[in-house]
């Protein structure tokens, strides 16, 4: 095991493997930006050490900077919590060329799951399925009309070239279908210099299931059930709970079984997460693979009672599993609400500014992840997480009640947050029925929604 | 990668985290070294304006009004290091010398590449505040430059206020 690791990020998440270096007895140090200096991990940090100006790209994503205060400090290893550097193979391979090991997936197998494309590839000669699509581009009229019935209405037509949503169009019906392939032709051949199209089946309404595994470098794995993070907005997550309330048991058995399996055939590595459409009647399709530590992960922790990030260390450093399929039990209900620092009134814009008055909520089942503390300076430089109220409850309803008073006795003053959001979503009725889709608030509007639940 | 913190779309988000990055401290620092008191920039729909927090004549020194302090970095006492590494002292600019500003005083030593430690002003090195081979962090002050004999300028008045204690 490690006796010093030096923490490569910021904010909660700092903190959060900082808990877990004292939780295993491993002296933590932080890396922190100039405009850190004041934050809580810094501040509780056996040493910290400063690698950079504000600006990401010359600290938390600057790997000489990072791998040069692991050095300098005395580190074996290097967290680098979420986002920055935690999916960069790269990174992860300069940290072994030195001498520390990177805790997270070795660099060749965060190499091989490095392409969306080639994951989805791989994971699906192991079993897991994809969304159904043409074999290749389509050729003509007749054949998109084949591959459309074999795949099943409604499909998505999209050009080979281009991205980012551009030149897409969904039909329902045969019909549509042939005046769609020459529309999308014309368009993908003005914008691209490229008509070759290909056809997806469109999965109305889905729902975003997670699946969260943890294996060994002895190729043993377990799975700690599933996440469900449909309540999002503009592909952001804002809300995440377990169990899922779209799949009975049996279908969340198979799931998490199916991913498990699929994903320790492929070699992986040390926690990661498997991220699912599921569509109205319940199928499953794989669509990409967090290799890292995830926002959410506190979900999972509060049912099974596993110290994710500890496990993660404990990975790392070469160690087996501590735990068995068979040891791991899924109680009750959990719910994560991101806390952020944004306008929910104003398109969610992102605000900074110092917290005035910070106060967590506390009481049974009720877990606040918070870098924050009454008179902290939120800078402007990076994301407006602020903090991740995590309640459990024996079940959902349970759950929510727990949510909706630990949201009334969290105060964050000074600056807006999106609090009144959650009060919203708690009482919805879509949320309450366990309803949600990926779709729904981006489709509703935020500010329509909020209208229709506070009004 | 839906597991950003929440924010908004891509566009948004992508001009934001490269105004924080990128444009604000490229803005900042043009400022910092400039004459101006202002500085403005337009550009696709976005309007930024920089003012630079004169303190006015007569007025409290900072600190002293108890509010929380304005987040402008303070100007560097001496030489501050560039970089997380190991020092390395240029023996060309030992104690007493006198240096101009932009000078190299040493480097430091990130993963076996040299980054120079510059001399931010005109004067005399002062004294190392660290050893030759000893870890540093980004922003150490690392070298204390004393002021040369000359007019003393009236911009820089403050500075060596900062410094005398």
């Amino acid at each position: 095991m490690f006796s010093r690791i030096l923490i490569a990020n910021r904010g909660e998440i700092a903190l959060r493997v900082l808990r877990a270096c004292r939780a295993l007895g491993i002296s933590p140090v932080v890396a922190y930006s100039e405009a850190d200096r004041e934050t809580r991990a810094v501040q509780l940090a056996d040493e910290a050490i400063c690698i950079g100006p504000a600006e990401s790209r010359r600290s938390y994503l600057s790997a000489a900077s990072i791998i040069s205060a692991a050095l300098v400090t005395g580190c074996e290893a290097i967290h680098p919590g979420y986002g920055f550097l935690s999916e960069d193979d790269t990174f992860a391979e300069m940290t072994r060329a030195h001498g520390l090991t990177f805790i997270g997936p070795p660099p060749e197998v965060l190499g091989r799951f490095a392409s969306k494309a080639g994951t989805r590839e791989l994971l699906a000669k192991h079993g897991l399925p994809t969304i159904p699509g043409s074999h290749g581009m389509l050729r003509d009229d007749e054949h998109a009309l084949a591959e459309a019935e074999r795949v099943g209405y409604p499909v998505l037509i999209k050009p080979s070239a281009g991205g980012g949503g551009r030149g897409m169009r969904m039909v329902r019906t045969p019909r549509e279908l042939q005046q769609a392939i020459t529309i999308c032709r014309s368009e993908a051949r003005a914008a691209f210099g490229d008509d070759s199209l290909y056809l997806e089946k469109w999965l109305e309404d889905n729902r975003h299931v997670e699946v969260q595994v943890v294996v060994d470098k002895y190729g043993h794995g377990v799975h700690v059930g599933e996440r469900d993070c449909s309540v999002q907005r503009r592909h952001q997550k804002i809300v995440e709970e377990a169990p899922s309330p779209a799949i009975d048991d049996a279908q969340r058995t198979a799931l998490a079984e199916m991913a498990l399996k699929a994903v320790v055939a492929a070699g992986y590595e040390n926690v990661g997460t498997l991220e699912f459409l599921v569509d109205g009647s319940g199928s499953a399709y794989f669509i990409e693979i967090n290799c890292r530590i995830q926002v959410e992960h506190p979900v999972t922790e509060m049912l099974s009672g596993l110290d994710l990030v500890a496990e993660q260390i404990r990975i790392a450093a070469g160690e087996p599993l501590s735990v068995r399929q068979s040891d791991i039990r899924l109680v009750g209900h959990a719910i994560e609400l991101r806390i952020n620092a944004e306008d929910v009134a104003h398109e969610f814009r992102p605000q900074a500014g110092v917290v005035e008055r910070y106060l967590a909520p506390g009481g049974p089942g009720v877990r606040m992840d918070s870098h924050l503390y009454s008179g902290y300076e939120v800078p402007p430089f990076y994301d407006s997480l602020l903090g991740k109220l995590v309640v459990w409850g024996p079940d959902r309803p349970a759950a929510i009640e727990r949510a909706r008073a630990a949201l009334d006795e969290l105060i964050v003053e000074g600056l807006v947050t999106n609090v009144p959001f959650h009060k919203a979503l708690l009482g919805s009725q879509a949320f309450l029925d366990g309803a949600f889709t990926t779709n729904l608030l981006d489709r509703v509007g935020a500010a329509a929604f909020l209208a229709s639940t506070t009004g | 990668m839906t597991d950003q913190p929440a924010i908004p779309d891509a566009a948004t988000t992508g001009a934001l985290s490269r105004l924080a990055d990128e444009i604000l401290p490229a803005l900042i620092a043009r400022l910092d070294v400039s004459d101006l008191g202002e500085l403005e920039v337009r550009h696709d729909g976005w309007r930024i304006r920089l003012r630079r927090s004169l303190a006015p004549a007569g007025a409290a020194p900072a600190g002293a009004s108890g509010a929380a302090p304005a987040p402008v970095a303070e100007p560097p006492r001496g030489a501050t290091s560039p970089a997380v590494g190991y020092l390395i002292p240029n023996e060309k600019t030992a104690v007493g010398r006198k240096v101009a500003s932009g000078d190299v005083l040493g480097w430091v030593e990130v993963l076996g590449v040299r980054q120079e430690v510059v001399s931010p002003r005109d004067g005399i090195v002062g004294r190392y505040l660290a050893e030759a081979g000893q870890a540093v962090e980004y922003g150490q002050e690392l070298v204390v430059i004393d002021g040369a004999r000359r007019a003393p300028d009236p911009t820089e008045q403050p500075v060596v206020a900062a410094v005398a204690d």
